[in-house]
């Protein structure tokens, strides 16, 4: 067997030293095996011949030489000219084989790779616990689908061997459906259907054995059509209520009681030297349960002569906070373009908040390659209406929301289904993120913008 | 098309000259050769063997034996080579070259002992 090994390694030499040293080569490694025996020797053997191989291989074809065939010098003393080419080497059959099994190889190995969950950083493939903190999907609206009806049993998810094919069918089915009925652009929805279930029918899919990978694997092939990041498949390990009536449900209250315990993820409110005021907030938590922490933290940097927001931990979340936080920054009620919502009143400030004296003081807004969704909603608009001073690092780029469609007791599906049009004049932040007026590293940008704003002070 | 370096003698090219300035040997014959010279720190993979007795050959510095083939136990023909003239030259060459560095680091004391 190793010797059938050996043979094929040496086939990835040129034909011309084959022809001269392949048997030799061969012959010399029989004597190797002959010789070498017992576990570790074996180890070194092979060592040797691929450290040898890596090494000659290149050197090899690097010196390459065709050789010349072509008509005997005789037939050009007539006066008609002879040429002379190089010779051929057409593709043996077992050089197709080889290059078909090695291709086949790498292409496994590299779905592998992109099917392991474990490193995949995307915003996708969320749990449903985190969708409060994580992404900036309105309002849960949960559709029943055609397959609601099906209800998996429990044993089949969870991580746990066992999703089956049916199960898995049903899931990719329903999800392309909603994708295609729902997405913001049809064209785009209809493509990605089309390619989830194209996957589906290839096979691509069959060596999912749970859920949560099912999940990710789903949104990657979304992703792969579309790369808007608020498209996603998601799956909860726990049942996902059936008929949830907004703030009623199960999941609602444990949001809010998360967000009570985590001061609604202010993580810092406090005032530096120099009468600088610093919020460092986490998300945009929901206006509903937080508005009341919301406005005393304004309020207790009510009187600072400038204000920093450190959106670098912030994952988005309700735009309603974006507009209430935004309100004290202006005199006069503002336009804030929110990609998300088509409305038009609600995307005004409530401007001017009384009692606010934060409308003319300079605002420095902290982000960094985390800083996503609502959090680059807040950003991207004090910037374009120059009201801020962006520092950091460029944000993630995550533009659409999505509502979130049920598909059955573990999965559901993120689809972002409007598009406003922006007033500014260049592009906003999907995919690109909001570029920084002033790039630096995020460890540093907090010193920068104390910095900035002491020199601007000093100048008043 | 490049012709295969042999300026400066790479270090697998002079090992297998020195290899058969004993005895004329077949291929395993002067891996083992070089193995047992460098004690075992140069092992000489195939490629990298053959490699280097195609460009000592293409250089006239060693040859192939026409009429010492001789056929192993399975009936395997092996091929073996014998140093020329000019190889052993400039392995001789070589080796003084190898000297006088030596000389040189022993003079700057970074060699110590009674070696060569």
């Amino acid at each position: 067997m190793s010797e059938r090994i050996y043979s094929w390694l040496l086939r990835l030499y040129p034909a011309g030293f084959r022809e001269k040293y392949g048997e030799d080569a061969l012959q010399l490694f029989r004597d190797r095996t002959r010789d070498e025996r017992g576990f570790w020797r074996i180890v070194r053997l092979w060592c040797d011949l691929l450290l040898d191989l890596a090494w000659s291989l290149p050197q090899e074809y690097f010196y390459l030489r065709p050789e010349f065939v072509g008509a005997t010098p005789l037939h050009s003393t007539d006066g008609v000219p002879s040429f002379y080419c190089l010779q051929p080497e057409p593709l043996r059959p077992g050089a197709v084989l080889f290059g078909s099994v090695m291709s086949s190889l790498a292409i496994v190995m590299f779905s592998i790779l992109l099917g392991y969950p474990g490193k995949y950083t995307g915003a996708g493939a969320a749990t449903i616990g985190r969708i409060g903190g994580d992404t900036e999907f309105s309002e849960p609206q949960r559709t029943e689908t055609a397959n609601a009806g099906n209800k998996p049993s429990r044993a089949g998810f969870g991580g746990t061997p066992g999703l089956d094919a049916a199960e898995r069918r049903r899931v990719v089915s329903s999800a392309a459906t909603i994708i295609k009925t729902y997405y913001v652009e049809p064209e785009s929805g209809k493509k990605m259907a089309d390619a989830l279930l194209e996957h589906e029918r290839n096979g691509d899919d069959d060596r999912v054995r749970s859920g949560a990978a099912l999940a990710v694997l789903l949104t990657q092939q979304i992703r792969a059509v579309n790369p808007d990041r608020h498209l996603t498949v998601d799956y909860s390990e726990a049942p996902l209520p059936e008929q949830p009536d907004g703030s009623a449900t199960e999941a609602m209250s444990r949001y809010r009681e998360m967000l009570k315990e985590q001061h609604c993820t202010f993580e810092e409110v406090r005032v530096v030297p120099r009468n600088i005021g610093y919020l460092k907030l986490n998300s945009f938590p929901d206006v509903s349960v937080c508005r009341e922490i919301a406005e005393q933290a304004m309020a207790s940097v009510n009187d600072a002569d400038a204000i920093i927001f450190d959106l670098r931990s912030n994952r988005g979340g309700d735009p309603a906070m974006v507009m209430l936080l935004a309100s004290y920054l202006f005199d006069h009620p503002e336009y804030m373009y929110n990609p998300r919502e088509n409305t038009t009143e609600q995307n005004w400030t409530r401007s001017p908040v009384a009692g606010s004296r934060l409308s003319d003081k300079p605002v420095y807004v902290l982000t960094s390659t985390a800083t996503f969704s609502a959090a680059e909603h807040f950003a991207y608009d004090l910037k374009m209406l120059r009201r801020a001073t962006i520092v950091g690092e460029k944000t993630a780029g995550a533009a659409h929301s999505g509502v979130w469609h049920r598909i059955n007791d573990h999965f559901g599906v993120g689809v972002p289904e409007t598009k406003a049009i922006n007033p500014f004049a260049t592009a906003d932040w999907a995919e690109i993120g909001v570029e920084p007026d002033t790039k630096v590293g995020a460890r540093d940008a907090l010193t920068v913008a104390e910095g900035l704003a002491n020199r601007k002070l000093r100048k008043k | 098309m490049p012709k295969r370096k042999l300026d400066p003698l790479p270090a697998s090219a002079f090992q297998i000259l020195l290899a058969l300035a004993g005895e004329d040997l077949h291929g395993y014959g002067i891996m083992r050769q070089v193995a047992e010279q460098t004690e075992g720190r140069m092992r000489l993979g195939p490629g990298t063997l053959y490699s280097s007795i195609q460009a000592l050959l293409e250089a006239r510095l060693i040859e192939e034996l026409k009429e010492r083939e001789a056929e192993n136990s399975l009936g395997a023909k092996r091929r073996y080579y014998r140093l020329t003239s000019a190889g052993r030259r400039l392995a001789r060459t070589e080796a003084e070259r190898l000297a006088d560095l030596l000389r040189v680091a022993r003079a700057k004391k970074i060699l110590r002992g009674d070696y060569v």
